[in-house]
């Protein structure tokens, strides 16, 4: 019998992007060959400047590449889609909305009715902590609300694949804490795949089922790493720091012991 | 309330000193009136309904005039805005139009519509329409491309693309040409009402030159001052304050 293999849920092909500003040419990635597992949490980190940001405009249908295509669920991406929401690094709030009407914005592309986006709206900015500010303008809000804000407004939309660009840089450490734990359980409760852009190598283990690590300009996929440690992880945790140092065989003893108190559960 | 008691008291003393210089009798009395007879003048134009009719009359005017402007300033705006072509051949149309004082279109608008409303109105289109292309033109073309990835990747494309972003983004600047055009449009129609035989507060205007009456020129004088800056406070200072709000500009 003839087994056809799962595609993967998203699947980049030799994706290359040249950026040519007044006669000078910027290769910014080469030949980016990737594919996203349904549900998978990939992380993607990488010096400045080396094509992170456009990797997800890319694949979010709102640049171009020059050569190479991307498929989403088989179909080839031609332009954006509800499927592939990007919180952008800039954030991109509306400074003419309230927060709230922010967050409503694409539900209200979806054509979805105003009682049950309201309530929608309400709820994430419930989970970002940020209810009391719900009709303030953009303007009014601290850079880590502006972060919350736009995060809510992106997990609102309940897309498929959701693109994060640096979402958690101008967070305390507390928030970022909370927001981790939140996006962790988000994403086992929903099955999401996520791509996520950062800087801390810490939060890509953290968070990530896999890390891709990017040269420097021209952006290449220079190493691969598995993460396999069980979650809930926390960025606290002190395997993270022994994960890239140790030896494979002492992360796999450090991963199983991990493990122990659910197998033990398990057989009880 | 302070600053308008400073204003009151500036006004009071405005008029005093024009009373004064009244009764030095440097110019003869038809020339330079009392502000009592100017008053006078208000009242009975009021009371025998004259400038009722002259404020009615070219209220009605700039009130049409005004509200084809807009709504063809702004969809051309938008128009040139987005679409390359239109930006070059048009776009260039415009800004040398705008350039053109609107009362010298008065001669073609009676040749084409003969001496009545249409062409008054004509020439108020043309004092204020390409005010109003510019803001709304300078506006889409200043709408930060992050925004509209933003929106594009929130689903919104076509014309909610243009209602929910783009509109939105430029609305600054489009008020800005909204207001320019309404300063336009207001004085165009009293340079035509000026010019030509119609019922308004220009002619009214001129009428009382014609009548050596100077009380009724600084009366209508004033009407026309006091409409400019009630539809000013009125309509655009809330218009820009709403605005300055939302977006957390400083109020200028
Ligand atoms: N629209 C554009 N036109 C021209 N050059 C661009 C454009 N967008 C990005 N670049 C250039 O492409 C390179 C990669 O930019 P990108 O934003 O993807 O980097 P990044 O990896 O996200 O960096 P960072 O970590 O600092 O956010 C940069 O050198 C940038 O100057
Ligand atoms: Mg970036």
């Amino acid at each position: 019998m003839y087994l056809k293999r799962e595609l993967p849920k998203l699947q980049l092909k030799n994706v290359s992007k040249t950026f040519h500003t007044k006669g000078v040419e910027l290769k910014v990635l080469e030949d980016i060959d990737l594919g996203v597992e349904e549900g998978e949490f990939l992380c993607l980190v990488g010096p400045s400047g080396c094509g992170k940001s456009t990797l997800l405009n890319i694949i979010a249908g709102l640049e171009e590449p020059d050569s190479g295509e991307i498929f989403s669920n088989g179909h080839k991406v031609t332009g954006p889609g509800t499927d592939r929401v990007l919180i952008f690094q800039e954030l991109a709030l509306f400074p003419w909305l309230t927060v709230i009407k922010n967050v409503e914005f694409g539900l209200k592309m979806l054509k979805i009715d105003r009682k049950t986006r309201e309530g929608l709206a309400l709820e994430y900015l419930k989970m970002v902590h940020l209810s009391k500010f719900k009709d303030a303008y953009v303007y009014q809000l601290s850079g880590g609300m502006k972060q919350r804000v736009a995060l809510a407004r992106a997990l609102a939309m309940d897309p498929e694949i959701l693109l994060m660009d640096e979402p958690f840089v101008a967070l305390d450490a507390q928030t970022g804490d909370l927001l981790r734990d939140e996006l962790q359980h988000i994403w086992k409760e929903t099955r999401k795949t996520i791509i996520f852009v950062t800087h801390n190598v810490r939060e890509a283990v953290c968070l990530g089922d896999r890390v891709l690590v990017f040269s420097a300009r021209p952006g290449r996929i220079k190493k691969e790493l598995r993460v396999e440690y069980p979650r809930p992880r926390h960025i606290e945790d002190p395997w993270l720091t022994l994960q890239r140092h140790l030896p494979e065989y002492i992360q796999y003893v450090l991963v199983q012991l991990k493990k122990l108190p659910y197998i033990l559960n398990q057989d009880s | 309330m302070n600053g308008f008691l400073r204003r009151i008291i500036f006004y009071a003393l405005l008029i005093a000193i024009w009373e004064m210089v009244f009764r030095l009798h440097i110019w003869e009395e038809f020339l330079f009136p009392a502000p009592l007879s100017v008053l006078q003048t208000l009242v009975n134009g009021f009371m025998d309904r004259t400038f009722l009719i002259g404020i009615a009359i070219s209220m009605r005017r700039i009130t049409i005039g005004y509200g084809i402007s807009v709504i063809a300033g702004i969809l051309l705006g938008l128009l040139i805005g987005r679409v390359k072509l239109l930006d070059e051949t048009v776009g260039s149309l415009v800004l040398g139009l705008q350039t053109l004082p609107s009362i010298t279109w008065l001669p073609l608008a009676l040749l084409w519509f003969g001496l009545n409303e249409k062409a008054i109105i004509f020439v108020v289109i043309m004092g204020a329409v390409f005010s109003i292309t510019i803001g709304t033109y300078s506006g889409v073309k200043g709408v930060p491309p992050l925004y509209l990835k933003a929106g594009r990747n929130r689903g919104a494309q076509g014309y909610q693309l243009f209602l929910q972003v783009i509109i939105p983004a430029a609305l600054p600047s489009i008020v800005v040409g909204l207001k320019q055009g309404w300063s336009w449009a207001w004085r165009s129609l009293m340079a035509g009402e000026l010019l030509f035989v119609s019922l308004g507060l220009g002619f009214l205007l001129m009428m009382g030159r014609e009548l050596n009456d100077m009380s009724q020129v600084i009366a209508v004088m004033i009407i026309i001052i006091i409409i400019g800056l009630v539809v000013d406070k009125l309509i655009f200072a809330k218009l820009e304050r709403n605005l300055y709000e939302r977006w957390g500009l400083d109020l200028a």
